[in-house]
């Protein structure tokens, strides 16, 4: 009675993680317009729903090569309030234009990476632990540099805040993380020490580098999130006291997806279609007029509802 | 030019205060199967593991054709020509057989930081076609794949490059027949070549079969090392325990009487994809084996009486009417099951031995304001820790910290400590040295005696054969045959109903 299958299964598991998901995005946009018909879910409206959703999309696909590894990072929101920031201030104060914003942004996504990194790897202390104490950093470093005051971008410097722009810039992001993923050795040391850290290390792989690695990529993917937040919303405030950390929702729920569609062979579309459906949720509580406070309940709950549906842990298997 | 590929020369480990390895000196020749034996904790996995870059060792070194190595990995290893098939599963989820079979040698396939995935799958396959392992496939997931496929991918991982030592760390215990014959073929195609196979069993039959030279390790010290040819099971023995192994091994007595009285009835039981329709009864103080092969669904026979497997169908009623459905009430009804995964399924790996013992029994260990002492605890792990003999600092030691066998004991002495009623007893000398053995099935014939009620699971056909009142033979996930105790019946009847 030998589990084995052949290729075929890998095939049909594609395609059967493609159809959940769009009978997800179908039911999602269903319910919202049968409920509000006028002021939802026309195609003009999906397309900004997903053009919205391209910004935590970037960051989730980066941060999902932290979350395979097994870590974690509460600092998300932190980094991409820093490296918006930073880039704004390149760009406008600095007067480096679109290079300034990008470069700075990402540089200061990849440093912040590296900084959690390395206190995670160096210190021994859970990657939860080290990146909310780092989370505190980021804010009031973020609030110096903006000197308390709101940056905001110039007009003449926001293409990526709309189409094709932000298009563009998304899709080299998710070609970037799908080549990392898929064919350097960068993908396989991931899922490695994912599965087995001690077996791993015993095969020659520097885990250390690659945990570090991967708080670096993951700050570089949240870089170009932040340039992304910045184009479309146009000004970034630096707030403190960890209110940064309202920014880590997004992201980390499209990650979820992306570990629920693993084992299909396609987290990265999982990721981009995940984050569009948590839009048309978000975006469907608007056209309602439902309170924040409602709407925050009704999709936390619809969140957890889907990953637990597509997760399907297996029986026997350990969930923690 | 020199006839010796490894000399071993008085390399030292030591673990906390436990001398694992004392100046352990002896040569490995080219071009020959070594076995390396002695009883669990004598040191042998952690030589090879040292030889292999898994351990680091304290002092001494390793001239593999007259050059030092010392690699700090089993990459480093792999690249001076030595690879390791471990005991456990040794292949990484969420990776495909061919990153497995690669990994942490991409460097071929990579150009430009690129890899390239349909090489390495392409040169996976033909690997995987030149060994006869055709049914797994290189882009497949290795988590598509159970234990014994697994094993077969391990086997192609660690010969492929044609080591000059391949280490092969009892393996032999996890598969079945016919792994065993695919790895006993590998062993002798790589001796062929004029490569090495340092091979560590605790299957002295097979040991004595397979192997060209056997040396012996005792408590972390060389012994002697002998050729196969100049030496039986008993001189075997005698080097590895210190004295002569005297006595009966298995069960001596036949046509005893088995009591009618039925402690377990099994009816229509089905496990979806497992076990098919099966039917039989426990008597009182009766040892019911079940054999097979290794896929037969023998091993979830353990797990459906014991009220652990998933969507299991039919009754398992107990002589008072107790329907067992899950594993509390299994606990709670004095039945025992020790899993054939040990690692996954019987421990807890970061906790002390004490803890591991001590689990089952807490309820009886506590007092009655439920509180749980210290001392009591530690006495009670130390009392069957003892009675299992393991080889440990003190019962505050983490059980991963343990060889192989010495953590099959601490499972075993875990139940022996609950006085278990009915004893479910997947492979329960897996990995164990002759010594414990011994013991194991002297034990065993005792609680027969006592009335306590055992099933036995085992791929060994011989300790079936030896020990049981009755043997069940499982086929394609259904009930196949069954014998009967008789100092008649020999492995080629029981293999005749399971192939």
């Amino acid at each position: 009675m030998n589990k084995a299958e052949n290729t075929g299964k890998r095939l049909s598991g594609g395609v059967k993680g493609y159809l959940l998901l769009l009978i997800m995005v179908l039911i999602s946009w269903g319910i919202f317009k049968i409920i509000t018909p006028d002021n939802f879910g026309s195609p003009k409206n999906m397309l900004s729903y997903f053009e919205a959703s391209l910004l935590a999309a970037v960051g989730a696909v980066g941060f999902y090569f932290v979350m395979v590894m097994g870590m974690f990072d509460f600092s998300i929101g932190a980094n991409i309030m820093l490296s918006a920031i930073v880039g704004c201030v390149f760009a406008n104060r600095f007067g480096l234009g679109y290079f300034g914003l990008v470069i700075g942004a990402i540089l200061t996504g990849a440093i912040v990476g590296l900084l959690n990194g390395a206190f995670y790897v160096k210190l021994r202390i859970p990657s939860m632990i080290v990146t909310t104490g780092l989370a505190l950093i980021y804010e009031s470093v973020a609030n110096f540099i903006a000197g308390g005051v709101e940056q905001t971008l110039p007009s003449d410097l926001r293409a990526f805040g709309q189409m094709p722009g932000n298009l563009i810039l998304a899709v080299i992001a998710f070609a970037v993380a799908y080549l990392l993923l898929n064919y350097t050795r960068i993908g396989t040391y991931t899922y490695a020490i994912g599965s087995n850290e001690f077996v791993a290390k015993n095969m020659g792989i520097k885990v250390n580098k690659y945990k570090v690695l991967a708080f670096i990529i993951s700050g570089a993917f949240l870089g170009v999130m932040a340039v992304l937040t910045i184009s479309y919303g146009s000004s970034m405030v630096a707030v403190t006291g960890m209110a940064s950390m309202s920014r880590n929702f997004v992201p980390t729920m499209g990650c979820f997806f992306g570990l629920a569609f693993k084992k299909y062979g396609m987290p990265i579309p999982a990721i981009i279609i995940g984050e569009f459906v948590i839009n048309i949720i978000f975006f469907g509580f608007i056209a309602l007029g439902a309170p924040t406070a409602v709407q925050d309940v009704i999709t936390g709950l619809a969140l957890l509802i889907i990953v637990m549906l597509t997760t399907k842990v297996a029986k026997g298997e350990i969930v923690k | 030019m020199s006839d010796i590929r490894l000399e071993v020369k008085k390399v030292s480990k030591t673990f906390g205060i436990t001398k694992a390895l004392q100046d352990v000196s002896f040569n490995i020749a080219k071009g020959e199967i070594h076995a390396l034996i002695g009883e669990n904790g004598s040191g042998k996995s952690t030589l090879t593991n040292s030889l292999a870059g898994i351990y680091h060792k304290d002092r001494g070194t390793f001239l593999l054709d007259g050059k030092e190595v010392d690699p700090a990995n089993q990459v480093e290893a792999n690249n001076e020509g030595i690879s390791i098939i471990v005991q456990e599963l040794g292949t990484l989820d969420g990776l495909t057989v061919a990153e497995n079979i690669f990994l942490g040698h991409e460097e071929q396939f990579v150009k430009f930081g690129i890899k390239n995935t349909a090489a390495m799958n392409r040169k996976a396959n033909e690997l995987l076609k030149k060994y006869g392992f055709d049914k797994i496939k290189a882009p497949d997931m290795i988590d598509d794949y159970n234990f014994e496929d697994r094993k077969l991918v391990e086997i192609v991982k660690a010969t492929y490059f044609s080591p000059k030592i391949v280490v092969i760390d009892e393996t032999t215990t996890a598969l079945s027949r016919e792994g065993r014959d695919e790895l006993y073929k590998q062993m002798k195609r790589i001796r062929e070549e004029g490569n090495t196979v340092i091979f560590i069993s605790h299957d002295l039959p097979e040991v004595l079969e397979m192997s060209d030279t056997i040396t012996v390790l005792r408590d972390g010290v060389y012994i002697d090392t002998v050729k196969s040819s100049e030496i039986d099971e008993d001189g075997l023995k005698k080097l590895m325990v210190g004295r002569d192994v005297t006595g009966a091994y298995y069960r001596t007595d036949y046509g005893e009487e088995v009591s009618s009285e039925v402690v377990m009835k099994v009816e229509d039981v089905t496990v979806p994809g497992l076990i098919s329709d099966v039917n039989f009864e426990l008597h009182k103080g009766e040892i019911l084996g079940f054999g097979g092969l290794s896929e037969s669904g023998m091993h979830e026979i353990g797990k459906a009486c014991f009220g652990a497997s998933f969507d299991r169908e039919g009754r398992v009623t107990l002589a008072d009417g107790t329907q067992i459905n899950d594993i509390p009430t299994a606990i709670a009804h004095s039945i025992a099951y020790t899993s054939k995964d040990r690692d996954n399924e019987s421990l807890v790996m970061n906790q002390s031995i004490r803890d591991n013992i001590c689990l089952p029994s807490l309820k009886e260990l506590s007092n009655k304001a439920h509180m749980l002492s210290d001392k009591k605890l530690k006495s009670f792990a130390e009392e069957f820790a003892k009675k299992m003999s393991t080889k440990m600092q003190s019962v505050d030691q983490f059980v991963s910290n343990l060889s192989g066998g010495n953590k099959q004991k601490v499972v075993l002495a875990r139940w022996i400590g609950k006085d278990s009623d009915i004893l479910l007893l997947d492979s329960p000398t897996r990995g164990i040295d002759i010594k414990v053995k011994q013991d194991i099935y002297r034990l065993m014939d005792e609680m027969r005696k006592s009335g306590k009620s055992i099933i036995m699971i085992s791929e060994e056909l011989t300790e079936l054969i030896g020990m049981c009142d009755r043997i069940i033979i499982m086929k394609d996930g259904r009930i196949n045959g069954e014998l009967l105790r008789s100092a008649d019946i020999d492995e080629n009847s029981l293999i005749a109903k399971m192939v």
